[in-house]
């Protein structure tokens, strides 16, 4: 059916997943972070593709059109980010994360 | 094309209709506040009639869209289901869209940017909304991301204030997490099954043959949405965004969306997943034995149910702020309503639902009071509280209410729902008993913070050298008072007589416990 093997998948597919969640806890930088964010979607939107091999036809959605649907919900939840981003940058000229502290006790 | 679909989604296209044309009527230039307030009011209204006529109330039987045979259906391949838990859920979800909208009329008429609030209110309601029939892990998610993506603007959609944009970038950052967590433990679920739909899930047929990679999907899921609904560990945020996001959304995100969580968990942990079979059989280091997942997830949902009230409790005894206090009660809560997702008994479900039910009135109520205080230029800790129940009367008194409910004291709708989920912890037998005991024990414990609020606000005197806020005897507003009136009257009504709404539950989560056999 497929020439990589589950296990050796899995393993590209959770280095993502830990990259992205890496990257989303550990950047300053908002634009890094929405980055890392990409990444950790993508992690799950390989997954469902590659799946899908496995997957019967039909057993209703299929791993292919849930990845198409993931992609346009990544690219949403990005642009809301950036909308956040813009806004940020308008109120305090930074975008820098870690500045973020006014609400802590 | 095939327009029993458009009926069963009548509700929702009532919602999301109403926000398209709050956004419409934004673009053709239209800036008054009470005609957006108005859509949205009387599109949440009429939505919720539509289903509290779906869930077989009698005197509205014109206004039903869904026939009761298609209500309750064994689940399959199809994307959503109608079951009657899930009508209650948006009936819920409808009430607390629509206590918001109705306060937030009360605001000046030309603030800026009030058809963004209500436009995304109502987006924000339209993904509960399809929460609650969905059928499919993918579909249950996707409606998830259309709250989420909806609140984290919600919360900064005034722009201008420091503090609310803050808690927006906070609470996208842990939603695009929490996010990614789930849609990842959904591929794993999608590749240890072979599909999404929960019929799939609950026959449990393993097409690649991995326990463990059914059991990370789960484990996965459980922490993308228990994030959702600030489960401990994943609560941190949740009191910074409360307190950051302008008042009326806290209402909402406290009373509201944060329940979407709950009906998610009872999707994915009781219903289908109830009954699954065996995850497969096992065999590290040459030990082979059958995992099984009720038994392991139990464990986990009751661990996470404790930590959950008692680390909500115990931070919410050291808080000096109003709304970071409510938020942690509120995080406290969720512990309880775990409980009932925990035992997954039919009692238990019914418990949990009566107490997101109460929860709606006691905390979007009381964060709608606090809005209304704040408003009348009182400060934002409880010592600025001081004596307000001599100036304010009528509104501490309703606020007081609210509180006491949330303590779980008898005549109020807090006391009843907590009551009948700890009874349906005990029948449950086995360790489930202890979480009834931890649920008491923390009420106790919450009982200490209410009380001590109560009292700075009834028995303190304001400092006298104090300047006395320059509106505090101002009206707070039509809207304002109407929805807290609403919710004093729930809270009163259904504490003294709960069982209109409690039979209707318990018929519900029977129905919903069998859908999963």
């Amino acid at each position: 059916m497929t020439d990589l093997s589950v296990a050796s998948f899995l393993f590209l597919s959770g280095a993502l997943l830990a990259i992205g969640l890496f990257g989303i806890l550990t950047r300053r930088n908002f634009i890094l972070l929405l980055i890392a964010v990409e990444i950790a979607m993508n992690a799950a939107i390989l997954n469902f593709v590659y799946f899908a091999a496995f997957a019967g036809t039909s057993q209703g959605l299929s791993g292919q059109a849930i990845a198409v649907v993931l992609v346009g919900l990544a690219a949403t939840e990005i642009a809301v980010g950036l909308a956040i981003v813009l806004a940020l940058n308008r109120q305090r000229g930074s975008i820098n994360v870690g500045e973020a502290t006014t609400l802590k006790l | 094309m095939d327009t029993t679909i458009l009926a069963t989604f009548t509700p929702e296209l009532i919602v999301l209709g109403a926000a398209l044309l709050v956004f419409l009527l934004d673009v053709l230039g239209v800036r008054k506040l009470e005609t957006f307030g108005a859509v949205a009011v009387s599109a949440t209204a009429i939505a919720l009639l539509a289903v509290v006529a779906d869930l077989g109330f009698a005197p509205l039987a014109v206004l039903r869209t869904i026939p009761a045979s298609s209500i309750d259906l064994p689940l399959g391949p199809s994307l959503y289901v109608v079951t009657s838990l899930g009508l209650v859920f948006q009936a819920i979800f409808l009430t607390s869209a629509l206590l918001v909208s109705l306060a937030s009329l009360s605001r000046p008429s030309d603030e800026k940017g009030s058809a963004v609030f209500f436009g995304l209110l109502l987006m924000a309601t339209v993904g509960m909304l399809f929460a609650a029939v969905a059928s499919d892990l993918i579909f249950l998610l996707l409606a998830v991301e259309i709250t989420g993506i909806s609140t984290y603007l919600l919360v900064g959609y005034t722009r201008k204030d420091a503090r609310s944009l803050e808690a927006a970038m906070k609470f996208y950052i842990v939603g695009a997490l929490s996010s990614s967590l789930s849609f990842f433990g959904a591929s794993l679920l999608f590749g240890a099954y072979g599909g999404t739909s929960f019929s799939v899930l609950a026959r449990g047929t393993s097409v690649i043959g991995y326990p463990a990679l059914a059991l990370a999907g789960y484990a996965l899921l459980l922490a993308g949405l228990g994030f959702k609904l600030t489960l401990v560990p994943f609560h941190a945020w949740a009191v910074d965004v409360y307190d950051g996001a302008p008042d009326d959304v806290s209402a909402f995100l406290a009373g509201g969306s944060k329940k979407i969580g709950v009906f998610a968990f009872f999707l994915l942990f009781t219903g289908p997943v109830l009954l699954a079979p065996a995850l497969g059989v096992w065999c590290p280091a040459g030990h082979c034995s059958t995992v099984t997942l009720r038994p392991t997830l139990e464990l986990a949902l009751g661990v996470l149910a404790v930590l959950t009230m008692t680390i909500g409790n115990l931070l919410a005894l050291q808080q000096k702020e109003v709304k970071r206090l409510l938020a942690y009660s509120s995080i406290s809560q969720a512990g309880y309503m775990l409980i009932g997702v925990a035992v997954g008994t039919a009692p238990a479900l019914a418990g949990a639902t009566l107490q997101v039910f109460a929860h709606v009135f006691m905390k979007a109520g009381a964060f709608l009071v606090v809005a209304a205080v704040l408003g009348l230029g009182v400060g934002p800790r409880v010592e600025d509280w001081k004596g307000l129940a001599r100036q304010r009367p009528y509104l501490m008194l309703a606020f007081a209410l609210m509180l006491l409910s949330l303590a779980g004291i008898p005549l109020t709708i807090g006391f009843v729902s907590k009551f009948v989920l700890f009874s349906a912890a005990v029948q449950a037998e086995g360790w489930f008993v202890w979480l009834a005991v931890a649920g008491l024990l923390n009420s106790a414990l919450s009982v200490f913070y209410y009380a001590r609020f109560l009292k700075t606000i009834y028995l303190d005197s304001p400092p006298p050298d104090a300047p006395a806020p320059p509106r505090l005897f101002a009206p707070i507003g039509y809207g304002r008072s109407a929805a807290i009136a609403i919710a004093v009257v729930a809270i009163v009504a259904f504490g003294i007589d709960p069982q209109p709404v409690l039979s209707g539950m318990q018929a519900a989560a029977t129905h919903f416990v069998a859908i999963g056999a």
